[in-house]
């Protein structure tokens, strides 16, 4: 991977050495200040940031708060417990992460290297669902999803997010980047287009998977208003739901706040190698 | 080991467009022919149809006797090296080399036999365990050529194989791939634009102009008998000269220019006559004489430019002439030059169809 380094360009003078240095730093400090104003807020009383407001500083009620918060229970039955609002973010994420990747590789994969008369016009219709977000077209995935009997489970969280073009671009524009003379290499080496799928494409498009796989699981993590329009049962509350739930100005709910950060983050840590790669110039 | 039979081969485009319009072709056993011809004018794609990667519109194709317009790539047991190598990205050169050979379900043991033996025939046993991109240009062909001779295949086919490498490891990687194809003696069909390439690898050459062979044969048969203006002017570096005539019965006149002719030839009609750079001689009463514009030292030999003067101007272009002499010859920019030619080695072409005549 070729990094421009801006600061160390031949004649490059010490004045515009520190302004690209500010620039960057000012953009970190934007980026992180809300994560920190979290953090901080989370060691504070309900009280005091009712009263006083968000807190830019270390309290003393931290250890409360995150025990309050592991110890919570709501709902009729006491069915929503912070560890079933993990597992259920998590089998939503990892099930809008796993389905997206496959689904869009496998698109992006028939689009490119197979001749289909209607390639062209089905890339555009799976591009076209980037102009409808899943809120603008609420009422009628409500309708489908219920007419599948859907509502109330996983799956019906799961399925209305994956129509979504942005993975299937990402793979059909690096598949365009390899040479066409890859298949041919590989038909007259006997492999058909599964073989070529599993041995040439699926272990170039690691990298690439790694990195739709971790946006789609922070798209299925984030996830709001979708899970409360579909479940109304309170075993499917997931941790960002649960945050309304216990509070947004509480202390214990910035505790939750931070715990929800806390497995996306992670994620991104352990993938960032192949995340960045993806994502520069060079693919 | 096998011949390959071409019998009114054609590729028709959905769109009407003729890639390939009737090839005939008969390639003996073992034998290297080279297609060449200008960009676009279907000799990659006729490659690629023996290939099988290119349905063919219509005709027939067989590989030893056996006709293969509807075998499979895999299954016509021919193996092609491409243009920009094609190589996996993400196997090792033995990877790479292997790969067609595990697919055809060869035991292990055998594939690393013959792997290592090919490996060792191109002198790139040890890269065995480096990726492509840890090689250089020159490297990565071997590998490309490797992973089709391991395969052993029956026709080996060369897409423009050396066109991504630089001048001096060009010349090296024609003599080598001339040398293995005479060892191995597979049947080979071999692409190119470049006619050094296609004169000095080639056993036969096929001259091919818009889809159709324009001439085959050996690459000095073309050389000095092109049946056709545009095989004469492809064949040959510097290009062959030409210069417009006419023929009144005696002579050969192109504009102030006028020589005996003896052969017969159409009065009625515009002629090109052709003279290559090493054909024409210092002469100081010689019939053609040239404003020298250029001089281009090659070493051994000069290469002299020049428009021809008094040349028949009509189409609004001056007659540019090439003249190769040894290298003490050395002319001034702009002075005169005086030369003759050996009419006995000079080419006449009818202008408006472009065929031999002379």
């Amino acid at each position: 991977m070729r990094r421009v380094n801006i600061s160390g360009v031949a004649g490059d003078s010490l004045a515009r050495q520190l302004i690209a240095h500010l620039i960057l730093l000012l953009g970190a400090i934007f980026l992180l200040s809300p994560i920190i104003l979290v953090v901080m807020s989370s060691s504070h009383t309900t009280l005091t940031l009712q009263q006083v407001g968000l807190q830019w500083g270390l309290g003393d009620h931290a250890l409360q708060n995150y025990s309050a918060i592991l110890n919570f229970e709501a709902g009729f039955t006491d069915q929503v417990t912070p560890l079933r609002m993990l597992a259920n973010s998590l089998i939503v994420a990892i099930g809008v992460a796993t389905l997206t990747t496959v689904l869009s590789l496998l698109t992006a994969y028939s689009i490119v290297f197979f001749r289909m008369k209607l390639a062209g016009l089905i890339f555009w219709l799976v591009l076209i669902t980037l102009l409808f977000p899943l809120e603008s077209r609420f009422v009628t995935s409500f309708q489908v999803t219920s007419t599948l009997g859907l509502i109330n489970s996983h799956a019906g969280i799961i399925l209305p997010t994956l129509a979504a073009a942005l993975g299937t671009f990402f793979f059909r524009q690096f598949y365009l980047e390899l040479s066409e003379e890859l298949m041919e290499a590989a038909t007259l080496d006997g492999a058909g287009p599964v073989r070529f799928l599993k041995d040439i494409i699926l272990p170039l498009s690691v990298p690439r998977a790694g990195a739709i796989f971790v946006i789609a699981f922070m798209i299925g993590w984030n996830q709001y208003l979708w899970p409360l329009m579909i479940s109304t049962d309170d075993s499917l509350y997931t941790l960002v739901r649960g945050i309304r739930l216990v509070g947004q100005e509480s202390g214990p709910g910035m505790a939750l706040i931070v715990i929800t950060i806390f497995p996306p983050f992670m994620l991104l840590l352990i993938f960032q190698r192949w995340f960045f790669r993806t994502l520069s110039i060079n693919g | 080991m096998a011949n390959v039979e071409l019998t009114n081969v054609r590729k028709t485009y959905p769109n009407g467009a003729e890639a390939v319009c009737g090839v005939d072709m008969q390639i003996e056993d073992g034998e290297l022919i080279v297609f060449v011809g200008p960009s676009g004018c279907g000799k990659s794609t006729l490659l690629r149809m023996v290939a099988g990667l290119e349905k063919i519109t219509s005709g027939d194709i067989k590989i030893d006797e056996q006709l293969i317009n509807d075998v499979t790539p895999a299954d016509r047991d021919v193996a092609m090296v491409f243009q920009n190598y094609a190589l996996y990205p993400h196997m090792t050169v033995r990877g790479n080399m292997s790969y067609g050979l595990k697919n055809r379900g060869i035991d292990k043991a055998s594939i690393n036999k013959k792997v290592e033996e090919a490996a060792a025939m191109l002198r790139i046993s040890d890269f065995l365990d480096r990726q492509p991109n840890q090689l250089s240009g020159g490297q990565r062909q071997r590998v490309a050529m490797g992973r089709a001779i391991v395969r052993e295949p029956k026709v080996f086919l060369f897409d423009e194989p050396l066109s991504n490498l630089d001048a001096k490891l060009r010349v090296q990687m024609r003599i080598e791939i001339k040398r293995l194809q005479r060892k191995m003696k597979v049947t080979s069909v071999y692409v190119t634009h470049d006619q050094t390439e296609a004169m000095t690898l080639a056993d036969r050459l096929a001259v091919i102009n818009d889809g159709r062979v324009e001439q085959m044969g050996a690459p000095m048969e073309l050389y000095n008998n092109p049946a056709t203006l545009f095989v004469a002017s492809f064949i040959g570096s510097p290009q062959i000269n030409l210069l417009p005539v006419r023929f009144d019965g005696q002579h050969l006149i192109s504009g102030d220019i006028k020589f005996i002719w003896d052969a017969k030839l159409p009065t009625d009609t515009d002629l090109m006559l052709g003279i290559r750079p090493d054909d024409l001689f210092q002469k100081d009463d010689g019939p053609l004489s040239l404003r020298v514009d250029l001089v281009e030292q090659h070493g051994a030999d000069n290469l002299t430019y020049g428009g021809l003067l008094g040349a028949d101007e009509t189409d609004g272009h001056e007659t540019e002439f090439c003249f190769k002499s040894g290298q003490d010859l050395l002319p001034d920019i702009d002075s005169q030059l005086n030369l003759g030619f050996d009419p006995t080695r000079a080419l006449v072409f009818e202008k408006s169809s472009g065929d031999r005549l002379v």
